[in-house]
C-alpha cells in the first residue's frame, strides 16, 4: 500500500496549521474527559468532598494578612528591639544574639574551647586586638550555620599542619548546611533561648 | 479518501505509534494542573454536583457542563506550548 508514502510536503502551511489545531483540540478534549471521569468516580465512591472543611473551621484558620503579624496571627518581631544584660560580662546584648553570646561567654558551647584556643594562639601574635573585637569575631566564626564564616574557616584550616590527624574534619564544614542562621533575627530569639541547654544552671 | 485526509490519518497514526501522543497528553495535563486550570474546573464541578444532587449526577452531566468551559479556560501560554511541540513533530515527521 502506498498509504505510508503520502507526505505533507505538497500541502501548504495553513492546512498544516489547521491540523496542528485539530490535534491540540483532541488533546484538550481528552484532558477534559479525563477530568470528568476522575470527578465522577470520586463522587460515586464518596471521596470528592473529603478535603472540604466546615465553614466555621475555615474561618478559624483563615490566613491572617495584617501588618506586624505572621500568617498565623502571631507577633513575629516582638523581641527585635529588646536587649538583655549578660550575667557574666555585664554587657548589654541584643536579644537575638544573646544565646550565642552566652555560649562563648560562659565557655559552654560547642566551639567555645576551639575559639578560646585559637584566641590564645593569635593573641600571642597580635596583642593589640581589644576584647570586644574578639568576642564579635567569635560569633561570626561560629561554623555550625553561618555562610560567611566558611571562607574564614577554610583559610584557617590551610594554616594548620596538613599531616595532623584532624585534617578530615574540614569536610564536615563543606557539607554543613548554609542554613537559616544568616540574619534571620526575627525567628531566632524565642526558640534559641529554649534550645540552649548550656543556660540551665 | 482525499489526499489530505490520508495525510491526516498517517500523521495521527504516527503520533500514536511513536508514543508522542501520550507524551503530549502528559505534558498538557501537567501544564493544566500547574496553571490552576484543574482546580478551577474542579470548583465548577462542585457547583454542578450541588445543583444536580450528589446521588444523581451522571458522567454525561459533567461532560456537558465541563467540556465547553474547560476548552475555553485553557490559558494561551499552555496552548502555545503544546502547539509548538505539535508543529515540531509535524515538521519532523510529515516530510
Amino acid at each position: 500500500m502506498k498509504m505510508e508514502e503520502v507526505s505533507v510536503s505538497s500541502l501548504d502551511n495553513s492546512k498544516l496549521e489547521a491540523l496542528a489545531q485539530d490535534i491540540l483540540s483532541d488533546l484538550v478534549e481528552d484532558a477534559c474527559l479525563g477530568l470528568c471521569f476522575e470527578v465522577h468516580r470520586a463522587v460515586k465512591q464518596g471521596y470528592f468532598f473529603l478535603d472540604d472543611t466546615d465553614q466555621e473551621s475555615m474561618r478559624d484558620f483563615e490566613i491572617v494578612d495584617q501588618p506586624g503579624l505572621d500568617v498565623f496571627g502571631q507577633v513575629y518581631n516582638q523581641w527585635k528591639n529588646k536587649e538583655c544584660v549578660c550575667p557574666n560580662c555585664s554587657r548589654s546584648i541584643a536579644a537575638s544574639r544573646f544565646a550565642p553570646h552566652l555560649e562563648k561567654c560562659l565557655g559552654m558551647g560547642r566551639n567555645s574551647s576551639r575559639i578560646a584556643n585559637r584566641r590564645i594562639v593569635t593573641g600571642n601574635n597580635t596583642n593589640n586586638k581589644s576584647e570586644s573585637d574578639q568576642e564579635d569575631n567569635d560569633d561570626v566564626n561560629d561554623n555550625d550555620w553561618s555562610y560567611g564564616a566558611e571562607k574564614k574557616a577554610k583559610k584557617r584550616k590551610s594554616d594548620k599542619n596538613p599531616n595532623s590527624p584532624r585534617r578530615s574534619k574540614s569536610f564536615k564544614h563543606k557539607n554543613s548546611m548554609m542554613g537559616p542562621r544568616r540574619r534571620m533575627d526575627n525567628q531566632e530569639s524565642p526558640r534559641m533561648l529554649m534550645k540552649d541547654e548550656a543556660f540551665s544552671q | 479518501m482525499s489526499r489530505e485526509s490520508r495525510m491526516r490519518a498517517t500523521i495521527n497514526q504516527k503520533l500514536t505509534e511513536m508514543g508522542e501522543r501520550e507524551r503530549l497528553k502528559e505534558i498538557l495535563r501537567a501544564r493544566l494542573t500547574e496553571c490552576g486550570w484543574k482546580d478551577q474546573m474542579k470548583a465548577h464541578c462542585k457547583e454542578v454536583i450541588k445543583e444536580k444532587g450528589l446521588e444523581h449526577v451522571t458522567v454525561d452531566d459533567l461532560v456537558v457542563e465541563i467540556t465547553p468551559k474547560g476548552r475555553a479556560l485553557v490559558p494561551d501560554s499552555v496552548k502555545k506550548d503544546l502547539l509548538h511541540r505539535i508543529r515540531g513533530f509535524l515538521a519532523q515527521h510529515a516530510t
